[in-house]
C-alpha cells in the first residue's frame, strides 16, 4: 500500500506541473461564468444555463484531462525510459499502475472540486438558492471520469501514447452512444440481437454516469440510484484495472 | 519597415469590409439557417450527454433571432418555428421555449411571426412531452382561445389544466366562462390578468401588460364614442374634435390612450379609435 501511494502522490506530482492542466481548469471555470452575462439573453434562464454549462465543462475538460493525460501514464514512462528503475526497485509492476491511476484519480478529484466550487460561487453571484443535488451530478460525473482514467491506463499499458489515445477517445465516444448501439437494430435491421446486446453490455456505459440532466431539472435522485451507479463505477473499474495490469504484466520491458 | 506598417494599416478595414460583402451576397443570418437543416432530433444524436447545454445554446440563438428580426430583420421570423422546435426537441422539459416560443409565434407582425398554428402546435408539443404541466396546459387553453377563437378547444384543455395538480382555484371558472361567453372583453381581461399575475419580471409579463393595456384602450375608446352619442345628442351634430367635448365638459382628461398617443377621431361617423402610431395597436382580426 505505501508504494502505491508513493507512485500515486509522484504521479500526483507529475500531473499539476503540466500547465495545460491549469488552462483547462480556468478554461471550464470561465465557461462557467460566462453563465452569468446570459441573464437577459436567455429570458431569465441564467441559472440553469450556469449549472448546464458547468456541469458540461466539467464533464469535457475532465474527460480531456483524464484521456491526455491518462495515455501517457505508462506509455511515455517506457519511451522516457524512466520505468526501468523504476521496476528495478522493489515496486511490483501492480503498485505500479495502481499508483499510477490513483495519482491521476487525486488529480481530476482536485480538479472537479475546483471546478465544482467555481459553479457555486457563479450560482451564489445569481442569488440562486443551494442546491445539493448538484453534488450527486458531480459524483457520478468523477466515477465516470476514474473510469477514462482506468481506460487511458489500459491503453496506455497496451501501446504508444497516440494509440493509447485514438483507442480510449473511441471507447469513450461508444460509450456516451451507448443507447443508439442497444438500438442498433433500428438503424441496420440485419444486426443480430445478441450482437447489439452483447455490445451494449461489454462497452463503458458513460450515460449511467449522467445524472446533469436530473438535477438540473430537480428531480429527486435516490441515493439507491447512487449505490447501483457505484457499483457499475467499481466493478467496471476492476475489470479494466485488472485486464491493465495483465497486459503490463505480460510485457517484455527488459 | 516603413511599407509594412502601410500594409497593416490598409489591411486592419479589410476585413470588416470584406465581411459586409459577404454578409450582404450571402445574409447576414445566414449561419442560423442550419437550424433548418439540423433537426433538434439529429443534434441530441450528435452530442449524447450534452443535449442540455446545447438547448440552452439554441434557446440563446432563438432569443436573439426573434430580437435581431423584431429590431432589425423587419419582422421575418421563417427560422423561428424550427429553432424552438429544436429547443424542444434538444430538452423537451424546457418549459419557457415553448411558452414563450407559442408567444414570439402567436403576436401579430411585426411584434410576432403571426402564425398562431405553430404557436399552439408548439404548445401542444409541450403538453404532450409534459403531460403533469399545467402551465402549459393554461396557456394552450388562452391561446386556443384568445387568438384561434377556439372558446370549446380552449376551455376543455383550460378544464384538463385545473384538475393537475398545483393549478390554481380559478381556472375551472375561467374555463366555464370561455365556455359560456365565449369571446367577450372581460373575459379576455381575466385571462391576461391571471398571465400578467403569475408571469415572472421579463418578456412574458411585459406582452400580458401590453393585452391589458390594450384592452383598457378599447374600453376608453369606446367611452368616448358614448360622449360622442351624448354630445350629439345635446347639440344635433357630432363634434369636429375630441377636444369639443373638453369644451362642452363632458370630458376631463385629455383623449389620449394609457401610452400617451392620442385617439384618432372620424367626424364622419363618430368613430373613435386607436392611432397605427400608438405603441399599444394592434392590427385588428
Amino acid at each position: 500500500m505505501k508504494r502505491v501511494l508513493a507512485v500515486a502522490a509522484n504521479t500526483y506530482r507529475e500531473t499539476v506541473r503540466e500547465r495545460v492542466l491549469y488552462n483547462l481548469v480556468l478554461f471550464a471555470v470561465l465557461m462557467t461564468v460566462s453563465g452569468l452575462l446570459m441573464k437577459q439573453l436567455s429570458i431569465r434562464q441564467d441559472e440553469r444555463i450556469i449549472k448546464d454549462i458547468g456541469l458540461a465543462a466539467m464533464e469535457l475538460i475532465g474527460t480531456l484531462i483524464a484521456v491526455f493525460m491518462g495515455v501517457g501514464l505508462v506509455s511515455k514512462e517506457i519511451e522516457r525510459r524512466s520505468l526501468y528503475p523504476l521496476l528495478a526497485k522493489p515496486l511490483g509492476r501492480s503498485d505500479f499502475i495502481l499508483g499510477k491511476f490513483a495519482g491521476l484519480g487525486f488529480t481530476l478529484l482536485v480538479n472537479v472540486a475546483v471546478m465544482t466550487a467555481g459553479l457555486y460561487l457563479t450560482l451564489a453571484a445569481t442569488h440562486a438558492a443551494f442546491d445539493p443535488n448538484l453534488l450527486k451530478a458531480v459524483y457520478t460525473l468523477f466515477l465516470g471520469l476514474l473510469l477514462v482514467v482506468a481506460l487511458a491506463l489500459l491503453f496506455s499499458a497496451l501501446s504508444s501514447s497516440l494509440l493509447a489515445a485514438v483507442g480510449t477517445v473511441i471507447l469513450v465516444v461508444a460509450g456516451h452512444f451507448s443507447d443508439i448501439i442497444r438500438n442498433m437494430k433500428q438503424v441496420a435491421p440485419g444486426t443480430p440481437d445478441w450482437m447489439a446486446q452483447a455490445l451494449y453490455y461489454a462497452l463503458p456505459n458513460f450515460r449511467s454516469f449522467d445524472l446533469k440532466s436530473r438535477v438540473v431539472h430537480f428531480d429527486p435522485v435516490a441515493f439507491s440510484d447512487l449505490g447501483w451507479i457505484t457499483l457499475y463505477a467499481v466493478a467496471y473499474l476492476g475489470v479494466v484495472l485488472g485486464l491493465a495490469l495483465n497486459v503490463f504484466r505480460s510485457r517484455d520491458l527488459l | 519597415m516603413k511599407l509594412a506598417r502601410w500594409a497593416f494599416l490598409l489591411l486592419v478595414p479589410v476585413a470588416p469590409l470584406t465581411q459586409r460583402q459577404i454578409d450582404a451576397r450571402l445574409g447576414v443570418y445566414r449561419a442560423q439557417e442550419d437550424a433548418l437543416y439540423l433537426t433538434g432530433k439529429q443534434l441530441r444524436r450528435l452530442a449524447p450527454g450534452f443535449e442540455d447545454m446545447l438547448a440552452d445554446l439554441y434557446w440563446l440563438r432563438t432569443v436573439q433571432y426573434y430580437g435581431g428580426q423584431r429590431i432589425w430583420g423587419g419582422g421575418h421570423y421563417e427560422l423561428l418555428a424550427p429553432l424552438i422546435d429544436a429547443v424542444t426537441d434538444l430538452d423537451p422539459r424546457l418549459e419557457i421555449a415553448y411558452r414563450y416560443g407559442a408567444i414570439f409565434l402567436c403576436e401579430k407582425p411585426p411584434v410576432g411571426a403571426g402564425d398562431c398554428a405553430r404557436g399552439v402546435a408548439i404548445l401542444e408539443k409541450g403538453v404532450g412531452n409534459n403531460p403533469l404541466n399545467w402551465r402549459l396546459r393554461q396557456d394552450l387553453g388562452f391561446f386556443l382561445f384568445t387568438f384561434l377563437d377556439d372558446s370549446k378547444r380552449g376551455a376543455e384543455v383550460l378544464m384538463e389544466a385545473a384538475h393537475l395538480p398545483g393549478a390554481p382555484f380559478w381556472l375551472e371558472s375561467m374555463a366555464a366562462q370561455i365556455l359560456y361567453k365565449g369571446g367577450d372583453r372581460e373575459t379576455s381581461r381575466r385571462i391576461w390578468k391571471g398571465m400578467y399575475d403569475q408571469a415572472e419580471e421579463g418578456p412574458m409579463k411585459y406582452n400580458a401588460l401590453a393585452h391589458l393595456r390594450y384592452l383598457d384602450a378599447l374600453d376608453e375608446a369606446e367611452a368616448l364614442m358614448r360622449l360622442v352619442r351624448a354630445y350629439e345628442e345635446r347639440t344635433g351634430h357630432k363634434p369636429e374634435s375630441l377636444d369639443q367635448l373638453r369644451a362642452a365638459g363632458l370630458l376631463r382628461a385629455p383623449p389620449v390612450d394609457p401610452s400617451g398617443t392620442p385617439f384618432v377621431y372620424d367626424r364622419e361617423t363618430g368613430k373613435v379609435s386607436l392611432d397605427r402610431k400608438s405603441e399599444l395597436w394592434r392590427p385588428l382580426e
